[in-house]
């Protein structure tokens, strides 16, 4: 499949990256079909779900 | 409409006025703050404000400093009422303790600025100053 | 995808309802649809598309079935609708679209609103379950930007394989292989780490540290100075201590002891005095701050002479007071909004609390406020004579005090001159400590002052450091989302051209082994070649780009290879649906993509004139012919009928 093509293309990077991108692709995909989608905001609380369990795994290993 | 439950027990100051309250009442030095309380502050300006006949209306800004059982029923109680008949020239208004409070608020929210003036910005300690203003009485 | 059955009412020549079944099966997975020209070939394609995207249907001219709209009277509602069933990932679906319009008095239709589109999934049992989100559910299927390339109008059979096609080339490639979701997905994620980029940059790094810093050193002070006036204290009471034991020493002098309990007396009536100015003080503190009524006599003697009058006219009503309960009762409402209703329990209720918070009677009220405002003026002349009299005690104290202040310090002076060497010295020393205690008092006085300062900067510190830790912490993620959004970005960008790459040279793989399997002249072209730039070309024996001599069925050939290709490598599993794809081949590469067409597609749907499908191209196809169908057409009434051709 097209899609799992795609997400393997990122399988060097961090999963958190790794992610972000699938999440953002698959965003992408539903609204291909409109010129410009206003995709602001769904993808900004992508970037911090992801981000605050980043935030979350670091303090734990802090302490 | 009178709603019973809304009897008002707060009195309230502009937030503006408060300063001028803490001035009088803060610290050891009785001299300096003669005052031991916020309502005798309270009584004093609304007192000045009837005496120079100045009002002024609250505006939004303004907080409760105390509440209505901290009157004294024997002094201020009944010097409260008798400022209400005076402003209204209605006995009835007796009956409206919401209405006693407004009136002796607005008179106070006048009142406190003539305070200031008088015993902090006179020269002489502002004890002495409301020695003063007590001991003559009619200006 | 594959398609199941599709049924249509009222569109265009297919008037009330008409149904083709198609072919699914591995081996026979054709549908060959016969229709000459205005049959409604390309009707059916249409209603395909409409059906499943409500699109490719401008500049057609009305949907719904003349017919229909002739035969229904006005005021009528006439019903059009595509309703096409499929499999897709081991699932059965249904989609369906309908338009509804009404039929007026001149013969038109007028729409009724927009077109009702819905789609549901077929459960096992047979049971349809409704799908939230029709067109987001087709279009994760099989999207509608690439639909042109399975759903395939013979017309444009030419378009990829024109000189002028790299665009037309470049996009198909673009849209079916999501390189446009991927350039989407890394341009949006640029833009939001710029937007975080400048978002830090008003930030506050560093205000937390600076906060701690000063918090920590304000700290340091107040408790240096804390520390200090504990000293001071000491110092003071040590201070005090010596002045004592001097005293001692002073009285046991034969030479002092005179003097000394003189002094001793003297400090004493001090001692007590100074207690009875602050008594007094206090006194006249509590007096004055209480009697504010004696600056507003003349307000209390108005308010008293209109009680009298109320009074004497009988203004004052002396059962005032059940009447007025009453009638406040009757306006009042229960709190939740309904009206009290004379003798229910609240009602009875609240008159009974009433009768408790009002006065005993309006008249007995205003009776006791009258002599309470009688007793004032009493209290004022009271209250003013004892004032007069204290701040007539407090001046004499003050007198009093400095008067033996003076003394104090004279006895003081006299010890210090005194021809006793040990007398003067000790008093020099027991002045010195005395001038010492007053610099220490100073200093207190100072040092509360400034302890009160710095209690209030640190609280207000307190309360910055609090929000800065906030902002600390909102600042981290912010930061994180930076990062990754960035790296996101740039993760995509750098694939992106391995990926498009990757890509191109597959498609251009299997365009030239599809092309070379179809096309008879198999010798002459050497190459295909998808250039980076997107445009398709072939490479003849000679190493020359051939393109301009290819004739038109080897350009459309080429054009079908690549479509065809792409389907193959993307791996959507779609039904090649052709409208009339051989009408401009001649026969030699009609043949050959007959034979090894079905090969090319997962289903495969034909729509051909009787002209396009005969003899050999016939045969190619015959054994993988699950389906067949005549489109009949009726000139009186302008309808076709969709007859099965059985087999």
């Amino acid at each position: 499949m097209l899609r799992e093509k795609l997400n393997q293309l990122f399988t060097l990077y961090d999963p958190a990256i790794q992610t972000i991108i699938a999440e953002v692709l698959t965003l992408e995909q539903a609204y291909i079909s409109m010129k410009t989608p206003h995709l602001k905001e769904p993808i900004d609380q992508i970037v911090t779900r992801i981000a605050s369990k980043e935030l979350e795994r670091m303090d734990e290993h802090k302490d | 409409m009178t709603d019973i439950v809304n009897i008002r027990d707060t009195v309230t100051i502009d937030e503006a006025a408060h300063e001028i309250y803490k001035q009088l009442t803060e610290g050891s030095n009785l001299l300096e703050a003669p005052f031991k309380t916020m309502k005798d502050v309270f009584m004093f300006a609304t007192c000045l404000g009837v005496k120079l006949g100045i009002k002024r209306q609250l505006t939004i800004k303004k907080l409760t400093i105390f509440r209505w059982a901290q009157f004294d029923s024997q002094t201020d109680i009944p010097m409260l009422k008798a400022i209400a008949i005076a402003d209204t020239d209605d006995v009835s208004v007796l009956l409206r303790r919401n209405d006693i409070l407004t009136i002796a608020e607005e008179y106070a929210n006048a009142g406190i600025y003539e305070l200031r003036a008088s015993l902090l910005e006179e020269y002489g300690q502002p004890l002495w100053n409301l020695v003063s203003i007590v001991s003559q009485g009619i200006n | 995808m594959k398609f199941e059955r599709i049924i249509l009412e009222n569109f265009r020549q297919y008037y009330v309802q008409e149904r083709l079944d198609f072919a699914k099966d591995n081996q026979r997975r054709v549908t060959v649809i016969h229709g000459v020209n205005g049959a409604g070939k390309t009707s059916l394609f249409l209603a395909i598309n409409w059906c499943l995207y409500g699109e490719g249907v401008d500049n057609v001219g009305e949907l719904i079935s003349k017919e229909a709209i002739k035969q229904a009277s006005p005021g009528d509602t006439v019903t059009m609708s595509v309703e096409l069933s499929f499999l897709h990932d081991g699932e059965r679906y249904l989609a369906k679209r309908t338009r509804r319009g009404t039929r007026m008095l001149d013969g038109s239709v007028q729409i009724n609103s927009s077109d009702e589109f819905i789609m549901m999934r077929i459960l096992w049992d047979g049971q349809a379950q409704s799908i939230k989100n029709p067109i987001g559910t087709i279009n994760a299927i099989l999207p509608s930007n690439i639909r042109s390339y399975y759903l395939f109008d013979g017309e444009k059979i030419d378009d990829f394989a024109k000189p002028e096609a790299a665009k037309e080339v470049k996009e198909a490639i673009y849209l079916v292989f999501k390189l446009e979701t991927l350039d989407r997905a890394r341009r949006h994620l640029e833009t939001a780490a710029s937007d975080y980029r400048k978002e830090l940059k008003t930030s506050t790094t560093g205000e937390l540290l600076n906060l701690l810093d000063e918090d920590e050193k304000a700290r340091g002070e107040l408790g240096k100075k804390e520390n200090r006036k504990v000293e001071i204290t000491a110092e003071i009471q040590a201070a005090r201590r010596k002045i004592n034991d001097i005293d001692q020493r002073l009285r046991e002098i034969q030479n002092a002891k005179f003097l000394q309990q003189q002094r001793d007396r003297v400090e004493q009536d001090l001692k007590q005095r100074r207690s009875e100015l602050e008594d007094t003080q206090n006194l006249i503190r509590d007096i004055s701050t209480t009697s504010y009524y004696t600056i507003v006599q003349p307000a209390i003697e108005r308010a008293l002479s209109l009680l009298e009058e109320k009074r004497e006219r009988g203004e004052i009503p002396s059962n005032i007071r059940r009447q007025f309960v009453q009638d406040l009762v009757a306006q009042m409402q229960c709190i939740c909004g309904r009206p009290f209703t004379a003798g229910s329990p609240e009602h009875q209720r609240l008159l009974r609390i009433l009768d408790n918070a009002l006065p005993g009677s309006l008249e007995d009220d205003v009776l006791e406020i009258t002599a309470t405002l009688r007793a004032f003026n009493e209290r004022i002349l009271r209250q003013r004579s004892e004032l007069t009299i204290l701040m007539k005690r407090r001046a004499e104290l003050v007198d009093l005090i400095k008067d033996l202040d003076a003394v104090s310090d004279d006895i003081g002076r006299q010890l210090k001159d005194s021809q006793f060497e040990e007398v003067s010295r000790l008093e020099l020393q027991r002045e010195n400590f005395l001038t010492d205690i007053d610099r220490y008092n100073i200093e207190t006085g100072e040092l509360t002052r400034d302890i009160e300062g710095l209690k209030e900067k640190i609280a207000q510190l307190e309360k910055r450091i609090a929000q800065a830790r906030k902002n600390e912490k909102r600042e981290k993620l912010l930061s994180i989302k930076f990062d990754l959004a960035q790296k996101a970005a740039d993760a995509i960008k750098d694939m992106y051209q391995t990926y498009a790459d990757d890509m191109r040279l597959r498609i251009e793989g299997k365009t030239k082994e599809i092309f070379k399997m179809l096309i008879w002249k198999d010798s002459h072209f050497r190459d295909v070649c998808i250039s980076r730039d997107f445009e398709l070309e072939v490479i003849d024996r000679y190493g020359r780009p051939a393109r301009p001599e290819l004739s038109a069925g080897e350009r459309q050939v080429l054009s079908l290879s690549f479509i065809t290709a792409m389907s193959r490598i993307s791996e959507e599993e779609a039904p090649l649906v052709m409208d009339t794809p051989f009408g401009r081949l001649s026969s030699q590469p009609r043949n050959n993509v007959t034979r090894y067409l079905p090969e090319l597609a997962d289903q495969l749907v034909l729509l051909v004139t009787d002209e396009e499908l005969r003899d050999q191209a016939r045969a190619n196809l015959e054994s993988r012919i699950g389906y067949e169908y005549i489109l009949e057409f009726d000139p009186k009434t302008s309808c076709t009928t969709i007859v099965e051709v059985r087999r």
